[in-house]
């Protein structure tokens, strides 16, 4: 009798650490995902992210069927913010890959941090070129630099009707170094140059300022669309016609939408359009328009890159869990993404196709030579 | 000159916005004696539920501004009921209320974030502009001004004329007194909180079709009303009503001259320099 009630027990227990043991070897691949998600621009980078993790995980996983598991923080443009999440990520939350952001500012500070912990950090949509030049072997960043959207404003330059352009940039590292560049490269053709706060909603005074000066093309750079919008929209108001030149990387749909008549000729470019006809291209942005009713554009698929790639990465790498292994994986080989193929250089840039130059007409953002 | 002239009149559109905010905010503390941390959301709320009725509701934007400050009035009776009036008779009760009206601030810009998304919204008001020379202002910023000296003119008809004025007043100037000649001084302590929300609510209305409506439009504002109604005078409605315009339009020239970032702290350290040379604000409170 008694034997047989220990084998019972006995098999129960061993059912037991079996089925535990069996949850165990498939726990879910966790990877963090820092953005300003108060805001559009950042909450349309996290649900191209929450898409590419549904879309992973419904192809079966990675490494035997893990699924990935997004731990989303709030950052809200704020560095001591992005300091403070990305110490939680690493620390409370075990992750070795971080992946995301938006502000230049905060990917700036992240970084520091993500390099002192060994950490892969994947920047999806900063801008600002000292990203890729700390030397840090384990950044890598997805958007196109200021520097590399040169090509934007050697046109200007060349162009003989911008005579006098009048910058207006948020207060931010991305909105100087674009002033910077400017400067640079038009010399004394930038005849006003002037920033607004990241809180900032009346906008009059710049506008003003800007035909004060004469100018005959306003360039915006600004991430927010509701900021960059409202001074098109501006333009329009205070009857302004000067030539409205939105800094690449920054012109999407909602941001004409807002700006309204404003938007009208406006012109920029980008490194994606969602028309762009790629095997992945056709998923994601039929995916993306069946779970959100809406079309994707850059800020989406960069979001949606970011989580792609490092779940592609670690597969590739054989492991979710050595940082080192998947930095080499990742500078090592070429990447299928909806913007077509990926490669990274040794900073860590990510390197895929040219600049796609845009213009509004009558409320759409379309290509243009 | 012409363009310190266009300035001049950006600037007071803002300022009108600042003065209503500022308003409000100054009558609640005037009589209350309350620091509202919650003004900036019923800003918000009244720009909420004017793109909700245009929106939505399908309703024409001059027929919701009516509406909005009624909305928002009853927004207000449930903030003053919840977080004010029964924290009030304790003993640390105005602490305590200030620190519950920061919490609401923070519930409803959360809650409407999380409902909403972060998405702004705009809806059209009057749209044009108006060429008067080289001076070129838009329709909605003119019906701004103008709808806020409407305003503005009701509420000192109000407080000079009308019984309910005068209870105001006199709660502004003593509570105990005011008890003692028989004014229900909790009921005119809920009444000015729903006059205020009222006010905030109709600014941010009025100010949607020109800054979009933004869950976190509310935070932004509240910090220039409280500068406002510091350098005005708490409890001023002159102070609160000449202040808030002169700020906007001090913004607006600045802005001419320097970066937004200097204009910004030059005005906080007006109100440094208010609180150090002149506390009490540059007008009288609503008692005198």
């Amino acid at each position: 009798m008694k034997a047989v009630h220990y084998g019972r027990r006995a098999l129960v227990a061993a059912a037991f650490i079996a089925a535990c043991g069996g949850a165990w070897a498939q726990s879910a691949v966790k990877l963090g995902l820092i953005a300003p998600t108060k805001s559009l621009v950042g909450k349309q980078m996290v649900q191209g992210a929450q898409l590419a993790a549904e879309l992973i995980n419904a192809d079966g996983g990675i490494l035997g069927g893990r699924k990935i598991e997004l731990i989303t923080y709030d950052t809200n443009f704020q560095p001591n913010e992005g300091v403070a999440v990305t110490q939680r990520l690493l620390t409370q939350d075990g992750v070795k890959v971080i992946v995301g952001e938006i502000s230049s500012t905060v990917a700036l500070a992240t970084l520091q941090l993500a390099r002192a912990s060994n950490a892969v950090f994947i920047a999806a949509v900063p801008k600002h070129p000292d990203v890729t030049k700390s030397g840090y072997d384990k950044v890598f960043r997805l958007n196109s630099t200021t520097e590399m959207d040169g090509e934007f404003i050697t046109r200007l330059k060349a162009d003989a009707k911008v005579q006098r352009v009048a910058v207006i940039a948020e207060n931010s590292d991305f909105g100087r170094v674009t002033i910077d560049g400017l400067k640079a490269q038009l010399g004394n053709r930038v005849v006003m140059a002037d920033t607004y706060e990241m809180t900032q909603s009346e906008f009059s005074t710049l506008v003003t300022k800007a035909k004060a000066a004469g100018a005959d093309t306003i360039c915006v750079a600004g991430s927010n669309m509701e900021q960059y919008g409202n001074i098109l929209r501006l333009q329009d108001e205070l009857k302004l016609t000067a030539r409205r030149c939105v800094m690449p990387g920054i012109l999407n749909s909602r941001g004409v939408q807002i700006a309204g008549k404003g938007a009208e000729g406006a012109f920029s470019a980008d490194i994606y359009v969602p028309s762009l006809q790629t095997p992945l291209n056709k998923r994601f942005v039929d995916a993306y328009q069946a779970k959100f009713k809406e079309t994707p554009e850059k800020i989406e698929v960069l979001g949606f890159e970011s989580v792609w790639l490092a779940a592609q990465a670690m597969q590739k790498a054989g492991t979710a869990d050595d940082a080192a292994k998947i930095a080499q994986a990742l500078h090592a080989n070429s990447w299928e993404s909806p913007r077509g193929k990926v490669t990274f250089d040794a900073s860590g840039q990510a390197l895929a196709g040219g600049l796609l130059h845009l213009v509004v007409k009558d409320g759409k953002i379309v290509t243009t030579k | 000159m012409e363009l310190a002239a266009q300035q001049i009149v950006n600037g007071l559109s803002a300022g009108m916005a600042y003065a209503l905010v500022a308003l409000g905010l100054t009558l609640i503390f005037g009589v209350l004696h309350v620091i509202n941390f919650a003004h900036g959301e019923f800003y918000m709320l009244g720009g909420l539920a004017a793109v909700v009725a245009v929106r939505i509701l399908g309703l024409p934007y001059l027929l919701v501004l009516p509406l909005v400050p009624l909305v928002l009035a009853l927004v207000g009776l449930l903030v003053e009921r919840l977080s004010v009036g029964p924290l009030l008779p304790r003993r640390d009760g105005l602490s305590d209320a200030l620190l519950a009206t920061y919490a609401v601030s923070l519930l409803l810009a959360d809650g409407v974030l999380a409902l909403r998304g972060p998405a702004p919204e705009r809806i059209d008001g009057l749209e044009g502009s108006l060429q008067l020379g080289s001076i070129i202002i838009g329709h909605q910023r003119l019906f701004v001004f103008v709808v806020g000296l409407l305003g503005i003119a009701a509420l000192d008809y109000m407080l000079r004329r009308t019984r309910f004025g005068k209870q105001m007043r006199a709660v502004a100037q003593n509570r105990f007194a005011a008890q003692v000649v028989g004014i229900d001084v909790k009921a005119m302590g809920q009444r000015t909180f729903m006059l205020g929300a009222a006010i905030a609510g109709l600014a941010g209305a009025l100010l949607v079709p020109i800054s979009q409506f933004t869950p976190l439009m509310g935070h932004n504002v509240v910090i220039k009303a409280f500068v406002v109604v510091v350098i005005g005078g708490m409890g001023s409605v002159a102070g609160a009503v000449v202040c808030g315009l002169a700020l906007g339009v001090l913004e607006a020239l600045l802005g001419l001259m320097l970066p937004e970032g200097f204009t910004t702290a030059l005005v906080y350290s007006l109100l440094l320099l208010t609180l150090l040379l002149r506390p009490q604000g540059l007008f009288g409170k609503v008692a005198r």
